[in-house]
């Protein structure tokens, strides 16, 4: 599970790629601890590049929230494809992470 | 016309590769829409693993997987001998209130396999369990 990631004013932007599914949801999981420092203020999960999501990868992303709201940082995610969104909504992920059109309109709420 | 893709899956979980694969190219030949191609990969994810993950004590066992696809329908149908197991009356309700505290990890497999299907269907037939979904929704 490759994640690009960069830095901009105290939140950690990172792209997921391709697919997270049962069979990679840990990999996804170590790659995003690992990338989290205690000093990140959010995350933005930029999937633009993402075709597929299961439950095994919203588990992560629930569990990432939950521990970035341990030290106090949010979780914001941006750029879902339609089938992505459809599976956010139908999960209630929509009323607990918010969803941006794009990485700029994420970076702005976030720093608001 | 319908066309028919019939796969033999064992229950381990790197054949979760191979099922999309074949979804892949099944709904290609039968020009299905990506967002169907996507429903359909994650009904069989979520369901396949249940069958993999609980459906036996131990050892490799085979299970089936049958797409029915027609211009206006497409048919759903895993087949398994495991242990009997219903996933739409076994499998509690899914939280989907409260804060990111408040809300318990895992538990939305079947939850969203019921959002993205028409309908749903089990029934235990000598000795096998066979689940039968079905959606209308082609785009």
């Amino acid at each position: 599970m490759e994640l690009e990631t960069r830095r901009e004013e105290g939140t950690l932007i990172a792209k997921a790629q391709s697919r997270v599914d049962g069979a990679n949801a840990r990999e996804f999981q170590e790659a995003l601890e690992a990338a989290i420092d205690t000093s990140d203020r959010a995350l933005l999960l930029d999937l633009e590049q993402l075709s597929y999501i299961s439950s095994a990868g919203l588990r992560v992303i629930l569990l990432t929230a939950k521990t970035l709201g341990k030290q106090d940082a949010k979780l914001a995610v941006c750029s879902l494809s339609d089938p992505i969104r459809e599976i956010f909504e139908v999960s209630g992920f929509d009323k607990i992470i918010p969803i941006h059109p794009s990485p700029t309109e994420a970076l702005a709420a976030l720093k608001s | 016309m319908s066309a028919t893709l019939s796969l033999k899956v064992e229950t381990s979980h790197d054949e979760l590769d191979r099922i999309t694969a074949a979804v892949e190219d099944f709904g290609e030949q039968e020009s299905w829409s990506p967002a169907l191609i996507f429903r359909v990969n994650l009904v069989l994810e979520e369901l396949g693993l249940n069958v993999m993950d609980y459906g036996y004590d131990d050892g490799l066992h085979e299970f089936e997987i049958v797409l029915t696809s027609n211009p206006d329908a497409l048919t759903i149908e895993i087949i398994d001998d495991g242990r009997p197991f219903d996933p739409l009356s076994d499998t509690p309700p899914p939280v989907l209130e409260g804060s990111i505290e408040e809300r318990p990890v895992g538990g939305l497999g079947v939850h969203l396999v019921r959002e993205l299907m028409d309908e749903l269907h089990y029934r235990r037939e000598q000795g096998r369990n066979h689940l039968t979904l079905v959606t209308r929704k082609m785009e």
